[in-house]
Formats: C-alpha cells, structure tokens, sequence
C-alpha cells in the first residue's frame, strides 16, 4: 500500500466494522467514506474558486456578452454580425469550458483516492445485485452511494438553509 | 418538481442503469494478473521480477510515478487548461506516455508480453480520459437548469456518441500497441498544431480582428432593448421532433437542424477521442456551429453533455467490458495538480501575450506531435519523446 493509503486506512475501515452485518457495514463505511469525500471536494472547490474567481468571471463575462450579441444579431437578421459574434463567443466559451474542467476536478479528487484504497480493500468484492445474477463491483457500488450521498447533502444542507450559501459562479457558467 | 428535472433524473437514471448493468462483470483484477502471469520472470528487459516493489497499477517493478510528480505534472496540465485550453489533454497525455515512462515500460513488452503491452496502452488512454470525462457532468447539469441545452440535440450527439464511444474500445481494446497508439497520439497533436499555427498566423489574426470589428460595429448600432439575457431566460423550448428535423425556438428566433448529422458527428468525435484518449470537448463546439449553424448560446451546454456521456460510456467499455486496469491515487493526485494549476494560470496569463503564448504552444505542439509520429511509425526517437 502507499503511504497515503496506509495511513487513511486504519481511519476509514473502522466505518466498515459497526453492525457485525456484512451488508449493512459495508453500506455504512462506503456512505461515509462518500461523504468525506464529498466534502472534501467541496472545501476545495470553494477555496480554488476564491483564487480564480476574478478571472473566471472575466471569461464568462465575455463569451455571455458575445453570446447576447449573437443572438441580438440573429434576432436583427445581421448575418455577419451573428457570424462574427458567433466566432468570438465560441473563443471565449473555450476558456470557460476547460476552466470549469480545472474547477470540477478540485470537487472530484477525493473521489480518486476514495478508490484507490478501496482497491487495495475490496478489489476481490463482489456485491449480488438482488433478483438478478449480476453483481457489482466496488467501484459500481461506490458511484450509486457517492450519488445517494450526494443528493442526501444536498436535501439536508436545503433543510438546514444552508442553500443560501452562493454557489461558485463558475459552476452556474453565467449570470443568472 | 418540474418537468425539467425529471427529465434530467430519467437521464442519469438511464445513464447510471447503464453503467449499473457494464458494472456488473468486474475484470480489470483478473485480467491483470493474468497479463502478469504471461510475462516472463525475471530482471531483464520485458521481463517482471515478482520480488520487485510495486508500481504502476500494481505491477511489480513497474514505474512508480511518485504520486508528488503528478500533482506536479497536474499543475503544467492546469496551467494549460486555463490559459489555452484543449492543449491540457493532449500533454495530461504526454505526461503519461514520455515523463512518467509509462510509454518505455509498456513498449517493453512488446515481444515478451504482448498483452501486457496492449493493457498499459489502454491504461493510458482511459487515465487520460477519466481527467477530462467526469468534470464535463457538472457543467452540463447545470446549463440544462439553465434552459440552454437542446435536449433532441443532446440525445442526438450522445446517440452517435455511445455508439462511437463503445466501439472504438470494443474494437480496439488489447489490440493496439503502444507504438502504433503513439503513432496516432502524435497524428492528432500535430493536427492539432497546425490549427493552432493557423491561429497566430496574420491572416488568422486578421480573421480575428474582423470578427471583432463587425461585433463591435453591431453593438454600438443595436438599439437599447430587451437585451439578449432577458429573453434567453424563457430556455430552449422543442416545437416539434422527426427523424429527418427537429425544431425549436431559443430567444423568440425559430431553429432546425438535421438530427443526422450530429448522430454522425458525435459518432467520430467520440470515436477519436476514445481511440486516443482526450475529451473531444474541442471538437464538438466547432462541429455544432459550423454543421448544424447552431448558435454559440445553446451549443455550449449541449456540447458539456456529449462529452459527459461519451466518455463516461468509452471510460465504462474500457474498464468493465474491456477490463482495464487504472492507478486511481495517481490520476487523483493529478486532478490535485490540474485544480492548483487553474489558480496559477490566471495569474501567469497577465504577464504573457496572448499570441506568444500560442507560439510556444505551436512549438510544442509541432514538436510533441512530430515526435510521437516518427517514434510511432517509424522509430526514429527525437529527444525527450
């Protein structure tokens, strides 16, 4: 195992030693695990958005001012104004794009390393898909709990008001 | 909840029940080990020597790309993501092939362990595509909230896209050698290089100019109005759906499009970044303005879809049909890297001219793809290639 992982896994595994069943431990551990790295991913995109925001903004701004011209010119019937406008927005939209990539992989790393001790765990785990002869793998059931945890914060933080709280712009890509 | 939201629930439903039923045959451990297995024991070239420690993917005296190395690498990756763009991938994928010595391992077996070889080959092209595949989710989500993606269009793309995208791994997984992979890898790069020379170029930059000397003219001529914005907030609404049109209206102005034409479209743009292991999301945009003349306001959600499903269906075919094997500490320290580095772009980007920028990136581009070109279909190694 990697340092990293060694360390982490005296730490998560205790997630998966609660109930004594087999089923309901791994449920447990896989959820918590989802949601540290939920939050995680969450902290970090936050704080990488404090530093780039100014700049994104500056982007977005753009390709949104290009984007309204173009359609302004559609709406005039200026074809080589759409046309130009077009050009320019799609320009600017390439920077936005791969900049909301940047930022969606801040969210996405724990994910990553989530797995990669949950290789080192469970990698020989198969987990029956009840009434079919499928199974899934660890993998397959980190992805539908990390989905479950997800939606789960995302009800909780509404109940909580904790909604409120402004989302990365560059998440939302323009003004609303 | 609103009909849009169940729309998108049913879509990643679908999707997840996709994914759910590729899942359920896990192979990457096995075949692994089996790889493994074939190879000849021992210290020499080709050979694995099972005392050896572990490195990439688990492989015993594989390199070990030190997991500080890719957050580094991660960084020059960002860097390039938010000052130029689509350039990120191709040297996420550079980085796997040359600096990490991916590439020299898997080319090592080439005669010893053939399959072994082909293995790391495919392990390099889903490790480039997983930096790319997952983050495109977030943005189109959100533009579909925003009523800025053209759903027919979407399916359309992600039709031809699946298609593309199960195929190409389907067909060529544990089929194409490092060398020939590299040959291909450098093709693209240098296409891609030449786009970008094109760019710096004085008719390029005039091109440029004139665009936006015509959008300017325009804005200082429209008169003051509903803006754009406002209008653009009612969303995209379908009039009517056929095999051969589908219509729909964005900002009170009527638009139709061909649904064949983007099915084919998102067939060989997936196609090609499944085959060499980048998003494709630099393809898409310039595809739906220019063939289906949409306009850049409803293109851009629509475009994050296609490159979210495609990749996440190549990424699926690879690993679980396939049974490709990924190192995911290491992609997750370059995602660590690829983050910090979008904060160091914008920084560095005010003291660079924008179009000496692009001629360092058309050196390297030139350079990456020239060399992965001759290193790949006629072994000629230039140096740090």
């Amino acid at each position: 195992m990697q340092p990293f992982i060694q360390l982490a896994d005296s730490f998560l595994i205790m997630f998966y030693r609660l109930t004594g069943v087999a089923w309901a431990d791994f449920a447990i551990g896989t959820f918590t695990l989802a949601i540290i790295a939920l939050f995680v991913g969450e902290a970090t995109v936050r704080l990488v958005f404090r530093f780039s925001r100014k700049h994104l903004d500056e982007k977005i701004s753009e390709a949104d001012k290009y984007q309204n011209l173009s359609m302004d010119a559609l709406r005039a019937g200026n074809k080589e104004a759409y046309q130009a406008a077009n050009k320019l927005a799609k320009e600017a939209f390439g920077h936005t794009f791969f900049q909301q990539l940047t930022l969606s992989g801040a969210f996405l790393w724990p994910v990553f390393f989530a797995l990669a001790w949950m290789q080192q765990r469970f990698l020989e785990v198969e987990i029956p898909i009840p009434g079919t002869g499928w199974s899934l793998g660890f993998i397959g059931a980190f992805i539908i709990i990390y989905a479950a945890a997800f939606v789960f914060l995302k009800v909780l933080k509404r109940i909580l008001f904790l909604s409120r709280t402004p989302e990365p712009r560059a998440l939302c890509s323009e003004k609303q | 909840m609103n009909k849009k939201g169940i729309v998108l629930i049913c879509l990643l439903a679908l999707v997840a029940a996709a994914a759910i039923c590729v899942l359920a045959e896990p192979a990457a451990a096995g075949k692994l080990e089996e790889a493994i297995a074939k190879t000849p024991v021992g210290m020499g070239t080709g050979e694995i020597n099972p005392d050896a420690p572990k490195g990439f993917m688990g492989i015993p005296g594989a390199p070990q790309p030190f997991w500080f190395w890719g957050i580094l690498w991660g960084i020059w990756v960002g860097w390039i993501f938010s000052i130029v763009g689509a350039f990120g991938g191709i040297m996420a994928g550079v980085g796997h092939i040359s600096v990490f010595g991916l590439g020299d391992y898997a080319a090592s077996f080439r005669k010893t362990s053939p399959v072994l070889n082909k293995l790391v080959t495919d392990s390099i092209r889903t490790s480039n595509q997983y930096l790319v595949g997952l983050s495109a989710l977030m943005s189109s989500v959100t533009y579909y909230r925003m009523g800025r993606l053209v759903l027919p269009l979407g399916i359309a793309l992600a039709l031809g896209g699946i298609a593309g995208a199960y195929l190409i791994p389907v067909l060529t997984a544990g089929k194409i050698s490092l060398k020939a992979y590299v040959g291909y890898f450098g093709l693209i790069v240098l296409v891609i290089g030449c786009f970008l020379f094109y760019d710096t170029t004085p008719k390029g930059q005039e091109k440029k100019k004139k665009a936006k000397a015509a959008a300017q003219a325009f804005q200082e001529a429209v008169k003051k109005g509903t803006s754009a914005g406002e209008v653009a907030a009612q969303g995209v609404q379908v009039k009517s759906w056929g095999f051969t049109r589908i219509e729909f209206s964005f900002y009170g102005v009527e638009f139709h499009f061909n649904p064949v034409w983007p099915v084919l479209g998102g067939f060989f743009i997936a196609a090609l970044s499944a085959f060499i292991g980048v998003g494709g999301g630099f393809l898409y945009v310039p595809f739906l303005t220019s063939v289906t003349a949409l306009p850049m306001y409803v293109v851009a959600g629509t475009s994050a879809l296609a490159v979210f499903i495609s990749m996440i269906t190549s990424i699926f075919t690879f690993m679980f049909v396939k049974g490709t094997p990924i190192d995911f500490l290491f992609i997750g320290a370059e995602l660590i890297g690829i983050a910090t580095g979008s904060i160091v772009g914008p920084y560095t980007s005010k003291y660079i001219p924008d179009i000496w920028l692009k001629r360092l990136f058309v050196i390297l581009a030139i350079y990456v793809g020239l060399g992965y070109t001759l290193r790949g279909f006629i072994d000629i190694r230039l140096p740090g290639i």
